[in-house]
């Protein structure tokens, strides 16, 4: 018993991160029906950035320095390569993520030489014990920091001017433009919040608690584990992230256990397959409708 | 096309044709045997001033680090031999080659390098050796697979410079028996990445835990798993008394780490390739003091004379940081040495040559960077001995050592899988 | 997947009668080309063309299912894996008692692993024949995981990561594709291992590109094209939607199996991966999808060109880096052939879908109209 509720302590901890990286394709895949294949390399950006600067910045400096980074860095993807590809269609301007991503994560990668730094962190790196449990500090921040997250998130897309703009524009791009929604502005801010929830989830993600690991090419295979996250939620669903992260985390650390580790991998992308045959756009996913 | 060609096709073709075939510089003759004044046989990669040896490595993939050690080791020791005159009248010149880690490059180009080594003093990565295997076998050329695993002694052509890791874990799990930290009937993890380096070494534990009653909790991981606290968790669930590794030095961290945070707190036994010295500088660095090292070759920074005297001239030749493939590197370079001053004593200087002047070698010395090494009993582990090494950041390398030189009885008595 | 190329206007076809013969006469100067070139280059670049030649199959087959019928596939390396095995089981000695061989000959074993990945293919199916897009994308990424799974605890299939197991030479009739068998010399060039499996390969690599073209421009492809445009008016038509999926899964499936053998037989070792990155893995299939991509989706000649730029580039850059010296830094940061080569095809993804989503093979027409300086028919199934 005890296994089994530490197992789901760690499986919820590396939910919330997991739910992070969703968010991120959530966001994007809502405005612009586009899914990011680049996500992974914003994330490696961002902890590159945090590493070059941490030294003369500090952590918190260093920190923003990062989000911020991984932001402008999405947001100048969309403005100089996306928005100007009138001619493709949502599932081409996939496939050229698909190119930036290789692009981007190689030279990252290149910079980082023989080095794999981890990012460290601002609180103590201290476990809890809690009776015969263990927290991991990391993953209580990154519960927290996803909280709050997501619930501003949540709030900004009922509330806010840019939330209505987008959900007008989900609904119907033309509509939405005749009623003077400014379409661009719409997308742009959508990359530009990817890219800034990017940058906060890799200061979770290269840390000894996370991944075990720091800055590598195994961030960049991380943030490719997010994408069943954000699959079998449902990709233009804000809560589908959150559940699709805790399921990826859970079912990792469980079917770790009493499957075996070597089939944990699978067992997240199996998930999701049953997930996808009985709900073909995720659990909380708008259906999408035949044209004809 | 299914129309007949017209005549503009037919003249078109028969031009092309005529071009392409009129002489082929492929043709021809291939390779210079014979013997020079003094009787010594040669073939290729062998010229009466030169000996060429080939150096398949990784510079630039996942392995660079130790890729890079090796080969600098590799370097300073041709360097040292030609300085003492080389062997019979000849130089010994390294052509090296970066595959990068992958194998379908390693296959493109062992064919080009192939025709102009005599044989190689490494051949990096598992991948690599894997898909060269066949290629070893028709070429009969003698390669040296920056590998422990004894599942590489069915081909006759590799030679290991060391302990391979089935017997590094028989010998480890006895040192945890002698110091009272297992006893027989216990129940221990092993941790390891499916593939030729984790299942060689998890095949050592089972011998080990037949003969003592062991049970033994085998958990498969790849190699690009980092977080591996699931598998400490259950584990932990399992009440094992220490945790054996043949992981990545990356795994290794994770799983020293949630030895601690979880308060299992058992020691971890590994083999050579689980350590790094950049593991000191990671925030489980503090969490190392249960880890127990067992490797045949010494660190960098070894206490014997001669790792001392490579370090110094490492130190004046190169200035990345040094790793355990520095004095590995060297080591295979003076194995090589051995060998390639039999085969001139033999007077046979070609690839045949060399694969039996190796089975002839059989107390190759290292001067200690690696026990003695006995190559002519064919399957068979070269050598048994290891020494047993802790953690200790003050020392440069970050180890220190808890046990010199020794062989285990039950590593005396194990069976390899290819021995005859 | 929907690229809106805009569709060329077609002319009517102008003065063929003299276009055909020049076209014949380029295909067969390139067939005689091809099948001298073993007279010629070592083996080291004979090894890297037949890696293109496994490229191309591969990329053929991925140009059918994801250009022409509109699915996204990222399982492109596990039919490779299943291809592989399949071949390598069907043709393996029967008295090893380490791993499972039936003893067949290796040309219907080639056969029979061929059949066996278009059934595997087919499996898969009606879970493809469910989802769309992206959906479609990611979950046939499930595939490549569960490849490395079982790859890994299949050993009596596969024979494990550690050692891998050997695949049987190819033979056709008696005669083996190895240095073994009888001596042939053609004009003072031995034949051996390196030149037969180029014309081995290029005789495969010839017959799968016949047959694709052949699908595409027949009642196939017409279906293909006619479920990707548009679903519900491919089922007025009297096209079967679920079945011409399943079909182009199959289809493609197939050719990957194809690729998978030729895998084997060039690395002469069947070694499933150790993780999710090696031959199997996820960054083949997403090579592969940048092979169809860079080509243009559903040209076919477009996947052969992309497959000779994707899996030729880090080869040719190694071999003549090896030659040349190029790219000789070392430790941190240096660049190395098969990170420029990366470099390359990442900017060739990403400008082709901003400039000419029709892909090298929309700018290969327009090139041979520019060079005829006059309109020629752009034929429909190559474009859209």
């Amino acid at each position: 018993m005890e296994t089994f509720l530490q197992l789901v302590v760690n499986g919820v901890g590396k939910g919330a991160v997991f739910a992070l990286l969703a968010l991120g394709f959530v966001v994007i895949f809502k405005a612009t029906e586009v899914v990011n294949f680049a996500h992974g390399s914003l994330v490696l950006v961002g902890g590159y950035l945090v590493v070059v600067t941490r030294d003369s910045l500090g952590w918190v400096g260093a920190a923003v320095v990062g989000i911020v980074s991984a932001g402008l860095l999405a947001l100048l993807v969309e403005r100089l390569l996306l928005s100007r590809s009138k001619l493709a269609d949502a599932n081409s301007l996939a496939l050229l993520t698909i190119g930036l991503d290789v692009i981007i994560t190689e030279e990252i990668v290149r910079r980082l030489g023989v080095t794999v730094p981890f990012l460290g962190e601002a609180w103590d790196a201290q476990p809890i014990q809690v009776g015969g449990l263990t927290l991991f500090r990391t993953h209580l921040v990154a519960i927290g920091v996803g909280a709050v997250l997501v619930t501003a998130f949540f709030l900004a897309f009922r509330y806010s001017n840019w939330g209505v703009a987008m959900r007008a524009q989900a609904e119907n791009r033309e509509a939405a433009a005749l009623m003077g929604i400014r379409s661009s502005r719409v997308t742009a801010t959508a990359w530009l919040v990817a890219g800034l929830l990017a940058g906060v989830a890799v200061l979770f993600i290269a840390t000894q608690d996370f991944s075990g690991s720091g800055l590598s090419r195994g961030t960049h295979s991380i943030a490719l584990a997010a994408f069943p996250a954000a699959i079998l939620g449902g990709l233009d669903s804000t809560a589908g992230a959150v559940v699709g992260g805790l399921v990826v985390g859970l079912t990792e650390a469980l079917s770790a256990q009493y499957i075996s580790f070597d089939f944990s991998k699978s067992a997240v992308f199996l998930v999701m397959l049953v997930v996808l045959v009985v709900r073909p756009s995720g659990l909380f996913g708008t259906r999408e409708s035949t044209r004809v | 096309m299914t129309r007949s060609p017209s005549r503009t096709t037919a003249a078109v073709t028969l031009a092309a044709a005529l071009a392409l075939s009129a002489c082929s510089t492929k043709a021809g003759g291939s390779g210079s045997s014979g013997s020079d004044a003094a009787g010594v046989k040669s073939g290729i990669g062998v010229t009466d001033a030169e000996i060429t040896l080939g150096v398949m490595t990784d510079k630039t993939g996942v392995f660079k680090n130790l890729g890079l050690g090796i080969t600098q080791g590799n370097e300073l020791w041709a360097k040292d031999f030609n300085a003492e005159g080389g062997v019979c009248g000849r130089k010994v010149k390294l052509e090296t080659v970066d595959h990068g880690y992958k194998a379908d490059t390693a296959k493109t180009l062992y064919p080009q390098i192939e025709p102009k080594v005599l044989g190689f003093v490494q051949l990096l990565g598992s991948p690599v050796v894997a898909a060269l295997k066949q290629n070893v076998l028709s070429d009969k050329v003698v390669v040296t697979p920056a590998s422990w695993s004894s599942e590489l002694l069915d081909n006759p052509y590799v030679m290991i410079v060391g302990t391979t890791y089935d017997v590094e874990m028989i010998d480890g799990l006895s040192y945890l028996q002698e110091q009272g930290m297992v006893a027989d009937g216990d129940k221990v993890g092993h941790i390891y990445i499916d593939g030729e380096y984790g299942k060689n070494g998890l095949r050592g534990s089972k011998h080990y835990a037949e003969q003592h009653k062991l049970e033994v909790k085998e958990v498969k991981v790849t190699s690009t798993d980092t977080d591996l606290t699931n598998i400490v968790t259950g584990l932990k669930g399992e009440g094992v008394k220490a945790i054996l590794l043949t992981t990545s030095p990356t795994q290794t961290g994770s799983v020293a780490a949630a030895n601690k945070a979880l308060g299992l707190n058992v020691p971890l036994m590994g083999n050579n390739p689980v350590f790094d010295p950049a593991l000191l500088s990671s925030p489980a660095a503090a969490a190392l003091d249960k880890l127990y090292l067992v490797a045949s070759g010494v660190p960098f920074s070894a206490d014997i004379p001669k790792a001392k005297d490579v370090a110094a001239k490492y130190k004046a030749a190169y200035k990345e940081p040094a790793n355990i493939g520095v004095p590995y590197g060297y080591a295979v370079g003076a194995v090589w040495g051995s060998v390639l001053k039999k085969a001139c004593e033999n007077k046979d200087l070609t690839r045949e040559g060399i694969a039996k002047a190796l089975t002839e070698t059989d107390s190759a010395s290292t001067d200690n960077l690696i026990a003695d090494l006995d190559f002519s009993k064919p399957g068979a582990p070269p050598t048994r001995k290891v020494y047993v090494a802790q953690i200790d950041a003050a020392a440069e390398g970050g180890l220190k050592y808890v046990k010199p030189l020794f062989q285990a009885p039950d590593a005396d008595k194990y069976q390899a899988p290819h021995q005859k | 997947m929907e690229t809106t190329t805009p569709a060329p206007v077609a002319t009517p076809p102008a003065r063929r009668s003299t276009a055909r013969p020049i076209r014949a006469a380029a295909w067969i100067a390139l067939v005689v080309l091809l099948a001298a070139l073993p007279l010629y280059i070592d083996t080291a670049w004979l090894k890297a063309g037949q890696y293109m030649m496994i490229g191309a199959v591969g990329a053929i087959g991925l140009t059918l299912l994801t250009g022409q019928a509109g699915q996204l596939s990222l399982a492109h390396a596990f039919f490779l894996l299943v291809g592989a095995t399949g071949y390598t089981v069907l043709s393996g000695p029967t008295d090893d008692d380490r791993v499972i061989g039936l003893g067949l000959d290796p040309g219907l074993a080639l056969i029979g692993a061929v059949v066996i990945s278009a059934l595997v293919g087919l499996a898969f199916a009606p879970v493809a024949g469910r989802l769309r897009g992206i959906y479609l994308g990611v979950a046939s990424l499930s595939l490549v995981f569960l490849g490395l799974y079982f790859g890994q605890s299949l050993d009596a299939l596969t024979g494990g990561t550690s050692t891998g197991r050997t695949p049987a030479t190819f033979e056709l009739f008696g005669f083996p594709f190895s240095n073994g068998g009888p001596e042939i010399e053609l004009m003072g060039v031995p034949i051996r291992a390196a030149e037969r499996i180029w014309y081995l390969f290029l005789i495969l690599t010839a017959i799968a590109f016949l047959l694709a073209r052949g699908a595409v421009r027949g009642r196939v492809g017409r279906s293909w094209r006619a479920v990707r445009d548009n679903e519900a008016a491919a089922t007025a038509m009297g096209v079967g939607v679920a079945r011409a999926k399943a079909g182009a899964f199959a289809v493609s499936s197939a050719f990957a199996g194809l690729a998978g053998v030729m895998t084997v037989l060039w690395f002469d070792i069947l070694k499933p991966d150790e993780s999710e990155y090696g031959t199997y893995g996820i960054n083949v299939s997403i090579a592969f999808l940048a092979m169809v991509i860079i080509g243009g989706l559903g040209s076919v000649p477009g996947a052969v060109v992309g497959a000779l730029i994707v899996h030729g580039l880090p080869q040719a850059l190694t071999l003549f880096s090896g030659d040349l010296g190029w790219f000789s830094e070392t430790g941190g940061g240096g660049l190395t052939p098969i990170l420029v080569s990366s470099f390359i095809y990442g900017a060739a993804i990403v400008v082709v879908v901003l400039f000419e989503p029709g892909g090298l093979a929309a700018i290969g027409r327009r090139l041979t109209g520019l060079f005829r300086a006059r309109p020629r028919e752009i034929t429909r199934e190559e474009t859209s």
